[in-house]
């Protein structure tokens, strides 16, 4: 039992992982993803990718969201600039720069140009804030998607067709299978898990969380809302940008119709699902809305044998269980699953003592 | 000239559409300070209502043959000789559509208005004091439930239904220069207006008006005055649901009926908040405004261009004016 948060040094006060439970927990996660990147079949890990790529977008969405409080409807966009510039950047630069260190300078590239569109569509974010905000991220991001589309672009883009994507290759270690493409995502997450963790311990991450609580009483403490407001749009917007260049990496075409509202939406329950403002919440999260229509589709397919004919209800059915689990979650457990655990775990602590 | 007229005139009409379609959204939020992110979906079900009872009901074996196609003695007689191609011809062809339209839309009106009780019993209701951005996301959420159910019960394809009026072209000179416009065009603008018109009337001068506009004042204030606040807040939505099968019902004769009707939404979202989200006058102007501005840029840039319109200007506006051009500025306290 835990019975105290008895630090004796500064050290001890500033470890992330401040309790065993938490670094069984972490230790042990990490021993698990070692274990199943070995073992796991090749279904599991296309799932699994999956998973990391929509987690980096969803902690950047939880910078703004959860620790700032801006509403955003529109980081599939940022997914979207993420995976473009990175496939135009290697096509455009095939042959001056070698193949073992293009993703080295791509995948910057595209974090940077996200963070700058970024700081663009969080523009608004100084005037409007709420439900107009949501809406302006709205519409910015279908106007981003619409551009893409465009003919005008098609050569960087390859339009409302799509575009084949690079394969990446790290030092002439080519990653062209999924298994190690889960290797570079599944550490890529892993890092910006820690890296969002981290950065809500700094100046800025306080100064966001201050932001979300009361922006004027924020204003009037001497925090600037324009430099805050965007640093943390850019930020979330890097997020979202690294997700896409992995997304551009790991499928082998993309197309402008898969970072549509579908994407936005994804992102932001998941969001809610797994618990906004915590660091553990978007793992949680992605973890429950990659499976459950993973689980719907897997048990429709054995309930009815195969059948084709009812293999079209199959998609409405996610659809459904994606949106019930969304208005769940808001209605009898807003602060989502990170919630719940924290509960378990404190009843860990105190066991075996009172409850609650 | 000529073809500015024929686009300004197009645009109005597309813009009294939007303006029926937003009237639902500044309903909802006026009594309940709800956005329907949704509402796109609610008038996706009116149109695939209308559909069910307009069309698959009357061509359903057992179902009365007048319901599908009414011909009486005298109107064979009349069509018997006309030529082809007659204004007449169009409005014979729409009269013996009359059964199954009106039908059709008692239908739809019927079941949206239930749709919106459920929606307001269900989700609306329990989270009536809770945040703002929880009510939101839980429309966010109706919109995935909305669409996945639209396409379990009506299969995803695209279909046509009867036009609410007669389709006969209608032709004149406007400063000399000829101006093409379809009946059916004219009267659902006709429609769009008169129950916009009349739903601003309401809100005005009748008593359950009166109640919407007190709520939006001030809720506790309000329930202290006797007002049923649980009252006003299903009337809203029952208001906004119906008025959303109407729209639905319009959108599906225009553009064919389709899962895609959801997203026109979104665009008349954006319409809203340029307006100034508790403004009826505001809505008005904007949805107009960007009726008109989309056929400008149809006739300039081409259709593709038209589509991205509403989400640009929502942008501009909101750069300028925070709360939309005519909407209430909020006052925070800290």
């Amino acid at each position: 039992m835990i019975n105290g948060n008895l630090k004796s040094t500064y050290a001890a006060d500033e470890r992330v992982l401040n309790n065993s439970y938490k670094q069984a927990f972490v230790y042990g996660m990490i021993l698990a993803l070692g274990l199943f990147t070995l073992t796991a079949n090749d279904y599991f890990i296309l799932i699994a990718c999956k998973m990391g790529i929509l987690l980096i977008a969803v902690v950047g969405v939880n910078v703004l969201t959860g620790y700032t409080g801006l509403v955003s409807l529109g980081h599939g966009a940022f997914i979207a600039i993420g995976a473009y510039v990175t496939t135009a950047f290697h096509n455009g630069f095939a042959g001056i720069i070698p193949d073992q260190i293009m993703p080295l300078i791509a995948i910057p590239v595209a974090i940077a140009v996200s963070a700058l569109i970024g700081i663009i569509v969080g523009l608004p974010s100084l005037r409007v804030k709420g439900l107009y905000l949501a809406v302006a991220t709205l519409s910015a991001s279908f106007i981003v998607i619409f551009l893409i589309e465009q003919d005008a672009f098609a050569p960087f883009t390859g339009g409302v067709a799509g575009i084949n994507t690079p394969i990446p290759n790290l030092f002439g270690w080519e990653l062209d299978t999924k298994r190690e493409m889960f290797v570079l995502i599944a550490s890529l997450a892993f890092i910006t898990l820690l890296m969002a963790q981290n950065l809500i311990r700094t100046r800025v991450g306080r100064a966001f969380i201050a932001i979300r609580d009361r922006d004027y009483s924020a204003e009037i403490l001497g925090i600037s809302l324009l430099r805050y407001k965007l640093t943390s749009f850019a930020i979330s917007a890097a997020y979202c940008g690294l997700a896409g260049a992995l997304f551009a990496y790991f499928y082998a075409r993309i197309l402008p119709e898969q970072f549509e509202l579908d994407l936005s939406l994804e992102l932001v329950a998941a969001l809610i699902v797994g618990g906004m403002g915590r660091t553990m919440g978007p793992v949680f999260g992605v973890i429950i809305i990659v499976m459950v229509p993973e689980l719907i589709k897997i048990s429709f397919g054995a309930a009815t044998g195969g059948a084709l004919d009812l293999q079209r209800y199959a998609a409405p059915m996610q659809e459904i269980a994606f949106g019930l689990l969304l208005v769940f979650f808001l209605l009898k457990e807003p602060l989502g699953i990170n919630h719940i655990t924290d509960r378990i775990l404190r009843a860990a602590n105190r066991w075996p003592f009172a409850r609650g | 000239m000529g073809q500015f007229a024929q686009f300004a005139i197009n645009g109005l009409m597309s813009g009294a559409i939007y303006a029926l379609i937003a009237v639902g959204i500044v309903s909802v939020f006026k009594a309940t300070k709800v956005v329907n992110f949704a509402h796109g979906y609610v008038i996706m079900f009116g149109a695939y209502f209308y559909y069910t009872f307009a069309v698959i009901i009357p061509g359903m074996e057992g179902a009365p043959a007048w319901l599908a196609s009414w011909n009486p003695a005298w109107m064979a007689e009349m069509r018997a000789d006309l030529p082809m191609f007659s204004p007449m011809g169009a409005v014979l062809d729409w009269a013996a559509n009359v059964p199954r339209i009106l039908f059709g839309l008692a239908g739809a009106l019927v079941c949206n208005a239930i749709l919106g009780l459920i929606i307001e019993r269900t989700l609306m209701r329990p989270l009536m004091g809770q945040s703002i951005f929880a009510m939101i996301m839980i429309t966010v959420g109706l919109i995935s439930i909305l669409s996945g159910t639209a396409s379990l019960i009506w299969t995803a394809d695209a279909d046509f239904v009867p036009h609410i009026a007669p389709n006969a072209p209608v032709r004149f000179d406007l400063f000399g220069t000829p101006i093409f416009l379809f009946g059916a065009d004219l009267v659902n603008m006709a429609i769009a207006l008169l129950i916009f018109v009349g739903i601003v009337l309401m809100v005005r001068y009748t008593k359950s008006g009166v109640a919407i506009r007190a709520t939006a004042e001030d809720q506790s204030t309000a329930y202290s005055m006797g007002i049923s606040v649980p009252k006003v807040f299903s009337r809203a939505w029952v208001l906004a649901c119906t008025t959303g099968a109407i729209a639905g019902a319009i959108l599906a004769t225009r553009n064919g009926i389709s899962p895609s009707l959801g997203l026109f939404g979104f665009s008349v979202l954006a319409i809203v908040l340029m307006g100034g989200l508790d403004s009826y006058i505001g809505v008005f102007i904007a949805a107009m405004a960007v009726g008109v501005m989309e056929a400008m840029t149809q006739w300039q840039l081409g259709g593709d261009w038209a589509e991205i319109v509403p989400y640009v200007a929502v942008l501009v506006v909101l750069l300028v004016r925070p709360h939309g051009l005519f909407g209430q500025a909020e006052v925070e306290r800290i």
